[in-house]
C-alpha cells in the first residue's frame, strides 16, 4: 500500500534530508529567474571597483587593490547570512512556512544549514566573480604559498558566520519588521569594524584611534568571524604586506573556537527562542 | 473631473501614502531606537571612506578631495535611499503585504502613491545628511558654513535633483513591476552605476576615458558638481567637470532632467501596461 | 515506551484538560494601556483516535489558538494538552513526528517551485525517502485532481487548486493526527466536496486515523464530523455527536417562515415562547427568510400575527428538523451565517 509505514530513517539523515530539501528551492529557485546572474555578478563589481578607484585616486599601495577584491568577496557571505539567513526566518513567517518547519520532526538547524547551503552557491559565484575581475580588470596579483591555511581559515568562517547567522535567525523568528531593519542596521556598520575595505590593524594607527584603542577595537570587532576571517584571508593571499591583525595561526584557532562557541550558542539561542516564541504567540504572528 | 479636483485628489494620495511611508519605515521600535537607526548606517558608511582615506594619507583631512569624497558621499545617500525605497514598495507591498492589488485598483492614481511613498524616504534621508554633515563639521574639519553656501544654488540644484532622482526611482519602480523579489538588485545596479561613475568617492577624471564619457551624460555627476560648488566644498577637484561652468552644468542637469524624466515615465506606465498583461500585479515569489 | 501493545488506540489522539490560554497585546499610543485577551478558558476535550472531530466557532472564537498548542507551535498559559499521550510542552518533537497541518485560506511553500518540488520538499522535512515521497506525492495529486498541474509552478496557480496541494501536503506524510484549520475556506462546491469526500474516506481506511477540523460551514460538521465541540470566546459550550448536539433542542420546534417586503422586523421580537430567532435578506428576490426556534408549537400563531405588523406578506411557513445551526444559535446567540445575500 502506498501509506504504508516505510523504515524511518535515522534522526541524522532525517535532519540531512530536510537540509537537503531546504536548499533545494534555494539553488532551483534563482535559476529559475535566471535574472540572478547579472545580479550577482555585475551588481557587487560596480561597489567594488568605486573602491578600487578611491584607492587609486589617493595612489594607494597596490595591495589595497587586492584588500578591496577581497572584502568585495567576502561581502557576499555576510550579505547572505544577514538577509537570506537571519531576516529569512522573518520571510519565512510572513509567507506561512515557518509554522510548517516547526510542527516537523526536525532541528531547526537544519531548516538554517539548508538554506545556508542553498545560499553559499550563489554567494561563491559572486565571490569569484569578483576575484576574477579583480585579477583580470584590475591586475591584482594572488599568491598563495600556504594554501592549507587558506582554506583552513575560509571553511572556519563559513562555520562560525553561519553559526552566527543561526543565532541571528532565531532572534528574527520573533521579530516583526525590526528584524529587517537590524539586518539594514548591521551592514555598514559592519563593513566598518570588521575592515571589509581595509585590513583592522589600519586602526592602530595613531591618525585613526592609536595602537591601544585600535587593538581593541579590532579585538572587538573579531567576535564577529568575518572580521578574523577577512585578515586571514588577505594575510594568506597578500604575504609580506606586514598588516596583519594577529599571527595567521592564532586567527585560524580563534574561528575554530568561534564556530564551536557560535553552533552551541546557535542551538541554545533557537530553543529558547521557540520555547518564549510558543509562549507569547509570537511564532507565527504575521502582518508586523 | 476638473483639473483642480484631479490635483487634489493626488495630492491627497501622496500625503496619506507619505504617512504609509513614514509608519513602515519607523513605527516597529521607539522614536529612540529609531534615531540611532536612522544616525548609525550613514556614520558608518561615512567612517568607512574616512578611515580609508586617513590610511593612505597619514591623517590629512584639510585637503579640497577629502570635502569632495565627504560632501559628495553625504549627498548620495538621496540617490540610494530614493532608489531602493522606491522599488522596495513595490516588493514590499506586492509580496510581503500583498496590499499592492488594492492600492492598485482603487480610484487612486498608483503613480501619485509612488511618489508619496519617496516623499517618506526624501525626509528621513534629508535627517540623516544633515547629520552626517554635522558629524563632518565637529569632529573631521569639513569647512562648510551657512555664509558661504550660495542658497539659491543650492535649493535649485536640490529640486531639479530630488526630481531626477524620483524619475530614476519610477523607472525602476516600472522594471520592478516585473521582476521577482531580487528586484532590489535592479536598484542596487543603478545605485552601483552612479556611485562609480557621478563622482562620488573619486573624481571623475580618475576613470578611463570611456567612463568619463559616459559618467557626463548622466544627471547625477553634474546635481552632484553643483551641489559641491554650491556649498563651496571640494570645488576644482575634478578636473573633469572643473572646465565646465556653474551655469553650463545647470543647463545640462535641466536638460538631462527633463529627458530622463521623460523616459523614466515612459518605462513606468509601459511596466505597468506590461505587468497587467503578464498578470504580475499580484504576483508572490518567495524562494 | 508510552504505546504498546494492542491498546495502542486507547491512548486519546487530544486530551485536553482545564486549558487556558492568555494574550498580551501591546498598546498602540502611549495613553492605551495593554489589554489581556483571553483566547481560551478552561477547555476540556478528549478526542479519541479514529475520530473526525469538530470545532465550530465564530471568528476569534478560539479554535486556531487551540489548534496552534496541539500542534506544537504555540504553549498553553496553563492546563494540560497532550496528543496521542505526549504533553505537547514537554514532549513535543514526539507528537511532531506522528501530526501535521493544513490552513486554509492560505499559500505555503514557494511560488518558483513547481506543484511536485514543493510537496517533496516538504517530504524531507519528515525524512521521507525520495521515492516514497515521489509515490504518494503522485498518488495523491491524481486522487485530488492535480496530474496535469503536477510541473506548473505554485505562484501560477488558482485558489481551489494551490489548496489542494496544501491538502496533499497535510495528507502525505500520513499522520495519526491531522488539523485541518477551515480546509475548505473560499473554495467552490466541487473543489469542497472532493476535500470532503477524500477526508472521509481517509479516516475510515485505516484505524486509528485521526482528524481534528475547524470550519464555519454547519452542512461540512454535520456531514463529516463524528462529534463537533461549540466553542465562543474560548469556550466550549458543548461537545457531542451532531445528532445528540439536535437532540438538545428536538423538544423545541423550529420554524422557517419566508416573507416580502418586510420594512419592521422588530416586530417579531420580544414574542414570548420564542427562544432565538435568526433572518437573512435575499435582497435580489425581495425576500426575508426567518427562522425560529420555539418552546412549543403554540407560539406559532403568535409569530403569524406579527408578519401584518411587520409591513409584509407570508410566502411560506415551514416546521423544520433542528439542524447544527440552530443549536450553534442557541448556545452562541448569534448566527454564524451572513445575514445578507
Amino acid at each position: 500500500m502506498i501509506f504504508d509505514d516505510y523504515e524511518k530513517p535515522s534522526k541524522l539523515m532525517m535532519n540531512l534530508r530536510a537540509v537537503f530539501g531546504r536548499a533545494y528551492p534555494r539553488v532551483i529557485g534563482v535559476n529559475r529567474e535566471p535574472s540572478w546572474l547579472f545580479f550577482e555578478t555585475f551588481l557587487p563589481l560596480l561597489t567594488v571597483a568605486a573602491f578600487v578607484y578611491f584607492y587609486k585616486a589617493l595612489d594607494a599601495p597596490a595591495q589595497y587593490i587586492g584588500y578591496v577584491i577581497i572584502g568585495g568577496a567576502m561581502t557576499a557571505y555576510w550579505m547572505n547570512v544577514l538577509w537570506h539567513m537571519a531576516a529569512q526566518m522573518f520571510w519565512e513567517k510572513e509567507i506561512g512556512n515557518l509554522e510548517l518547519y516547526m510542527i516537523a520532526p526536525i532541528s531547526r538547524m537544519a531548516i538554517l544549514g539548508g538554506m545556508a547551503l542553498g545560499g553559499m552557491f550563489t554567494c561563491t559565484v559572486r565571490a569569484v566573480s569578483t576575484i576574477l575581475v579583480g585579477v583580470l580588470l584590475f591586475g591584482v596579483t594572488l599568491s598563495l604559498p600556504n594554501p592549507l591555511m587558506f582554506i583552513g581559515i575560509f571553511i572556519f568562517t563559513m562555520i562560525a558566520l553561519y553559526g552566527m547567522g543561526m543565532m541571528f535567525a532565531s532572534l528574527y523568528m520573533l521579530w516583526g519588521r525590526q528584524a529587517v531593519h537590524m539586518s539594514s542596521l548591521m551592514t555598514e556598520p559592519i563593513y566598518l569594524i570588521s575592515g571589509f575595505w581595509f585590513p583592522i590593524k589600519a586602526f592602530q594607527n595613531p591618525e585613526i584611534l592609536g595602537a591601544s584603542k585600535g587593538l581593541w577595537l579590532g579585538t572587538i570587532a573579531s567576535l564577529i568571524p568575518i572580521t578574523l576571517g577577512l585578515d586571514g584571508m588577505r594575510q594568506c593571499l597578500f604575504p609580506g604586506t606586514n598588516d596583519g591583525f594577529l599571527p595567521l595561526w592564532i586567527e585560524l584557532l580563534a574561528l575554530m573556537a568561534l564556530s564551536v562557541i557560535f553552533l552551541i550558542l546557535a542551538k541554545l539561542s533557537l530553543d529558547y527562542m521557540e520555547k518564549l516564541g510558543k509562549q507569547e504567540g509570537r511564532l507565527t504572528m504575521r502582518w508586523q | 473631473m476638473a483639473m483642480k479636483e484631479i490635483i487634489q485628489k493626488n495630492i491627497q494620495t501622496m500625503k496619506w501614502s507619505a504617512w504609509l511611508g513614514w509608519q513602515m519605515e519607523s513605527n516597529w521600535t521607539n522614536p529612540f531606537k529609531f534615531l540611532v537607526y536612522t544616525i548609525a548606517r550613514p556614520i558608518a558608511s561615512t567612517l568607512i571612506l574616512v578611515v580609508m582615506y586617513l590610511i593612505i594619507t597619514g591623517g590629512i583631512t584639510y585637503t579640497d578631495q577629502f570635502h569632495y569624497i565627504y560632501v559628495s558621499n553625504a549627498f548620495f545617500m538621496y540617490v540610494f535611499w530614493v532608489l531602493f525605497g522606491i522599488t522596495w514598495v513595490i516588493h514590499d507591498d506586492r509580496e510581503h503585504f500583498q496590499t499592492m492589488k488594492y492600492i492598485y485598483i482603487s480610484p487612486s492614481n498608483y503613480f501619485s502613491y509612488m511618489i508619496g511613498r519617496t516623499l517618506s524616504k526624501i525626509i528621513i534621508t534629508t535627517f540623516s545628511i544633515f547629520i552626517t554633515l554635522a558629524f563632518g563639521v565637529l569632529f573631521l574639519g569639513i569647512p562648510l558654513s551657512l555664509t558661504s553656501v550660495n542658497w539659491p544654488l543650492f535649493l535649485g540644484v536640490m529640486i531639479i535633483g530630488l526630481l531626477s532622482l524620483i524619475s530614476f526611482g519610477l523607472a525602476l519602480a516600472g522594471v520592478s513591476f516585473l521582476t521577482a523579489k531580487h528586484s532590489g538588485g535592479v536598484n542596487e545596479s543603478i545605485a552601483g552605476i552612479f556611485y562609480l561613475f557621478c563622482g562620488v568617492v573619486f573624481p571623475v577624471h580618475i576613470l578611463p576615458t570611456w567612463a568619463i564619457a559616459f559618467s557626463k551624460i548622466l544627471p547625477i555627476t553634474y546635481w552632484l558638481e553643483l551641489v559641491r560648488r554650491a556649498l563651496g566644498l571640494g570645488v576644482g577637484v575634478d578636473t573633469a567637470l572643473a572646465s565646465i561652468s556653474t551655469e553650463t552644468s545647470l543647463i545640462i542637469l535641466c536638460v538631462s532632467t527633463i529627458i530622463f524624466t521623460i523616459i523614466a515615465f515612459s518605462i513606468f506606465f509601459l511596466g505597468d501596461r506590461l505587468a497587467r498583461s503578464k498578470g504580475l500585479i499580484d504576483m508572490t515569489t518567495a524562494y | 515506551m508510552k504505546q504498546s501493545g494492542g491498546d495502542i488506540l486507547a491512548i486519546p489522539a487530544i486530551e485536553v484538560k482545564n486549558l487556558n490560554r492568555t494574550f498580551k497585546t501591546k498598546a498602540v499610543k502611549r495613553k492605551s494601556k495593554a489589554e489581556i485577551v483571553k483566547a481560551l478558558q478552561d477547555v476540556n476535550i478528549t478526542i479519541h483516535q479514529g475520530e473526525l472531530f469538530g470545532l465550530l466557532g465564530p471568528n476569534g472564537a478560539g479554535k486556531t489558538t487551540l489548534i496552534k498548542i496541539l500542534c506544537t507551535l504555540l504553549l498553553p498559559s496553563s492546563g494540560q494538552a497532550k496528543v496521542l499521550g505526549y504533553d505537547v510542552d514537554k514532549e513535543a518533537h514526539e507528537i511532531r513526528h506522528k501530526i501535521n497541518m493544513v490552513s486554509g485560506g492560505e499559500t505555503s511553500g514557494y511560488g518558483l517551485l513547481t506543484v511536485r518540488e514543493n510537496l517533496w520538499l516538504f517530504s524531507q522535512l519528515y525524512g521521507m525517502p525520495t521515492k516514497i515521497a515521489k509515490k504518494r506525492i503522485d498518488y495523491l495529486l491524481k486522487v485530488m485532481g492535480l496530474e496535469h498541474k503536477k510541473d506548473s509552478k505554485v505562484r501560477t496557480l488558482s485558489t481551489g487548486l494551490r489548496q489542494k496541494a496544501n491538502i496533499i501536503r497535510g495528507f502525505m506524510t500520513n499522520p495519526s493526527l491531522i488539523f485541518l484549520d477551515e480546509p475548505t475556506l473560499g473554495l467552490d462546491v466541487n473543489a469542497s466536496r472532493l476535500i470532503r469526500d477524500f477526508i472521509k474516506n481517509w479516516v475510515k481506511e485505516k484505524p486509528g486515523r485521526t482528524v481534528l477540523l475547524t470550519t464555519h460551514y454547519m452542512m461540512e460538521a454535520d456531514e463529516l464530523c463524528d462529534r463537533v465541540a461549540i466553542i465562543n470566546d474560548g469556550k466550549v459550550l458543548a461537545c457531542d455527536t451532531p445528532a445528540n448536539l439536535k437532540k438538545l433542542i428536538n423538544q423545541d420546534t423550529t420554524i422557517k417562515l419566508e416573507i416580502r417586503q418586510v420594512q419592521d422586523l422588530s416586530a417579531f421580537e420580544g414574542i414570548t415562547g420564542v427562544r432565538s430567532f435568526t433572518h437573512s435578506h435575499n435582497i435580489t428576490a425581495g425576500i426575508t427568510k426567518l427562522k425560529f426556534i420555539l418552546d412549543d408549537d403554540a407560539t406559532i400563531a403568535d409569530i403569524v400575527t406579527a408578519v401584518p405588523k411587520s409591513g409584509s406578506k407570508i410566502v411560506s411557513v415551514e416546521k423544520t428538523e433542528p439542524t447544527l445551526e440552530d443549536v450553534f444559535v442557541t448556545l452562541v446567540g448569534r448566527s454564524l451565517v451572513n445575514n445578507d445575500i
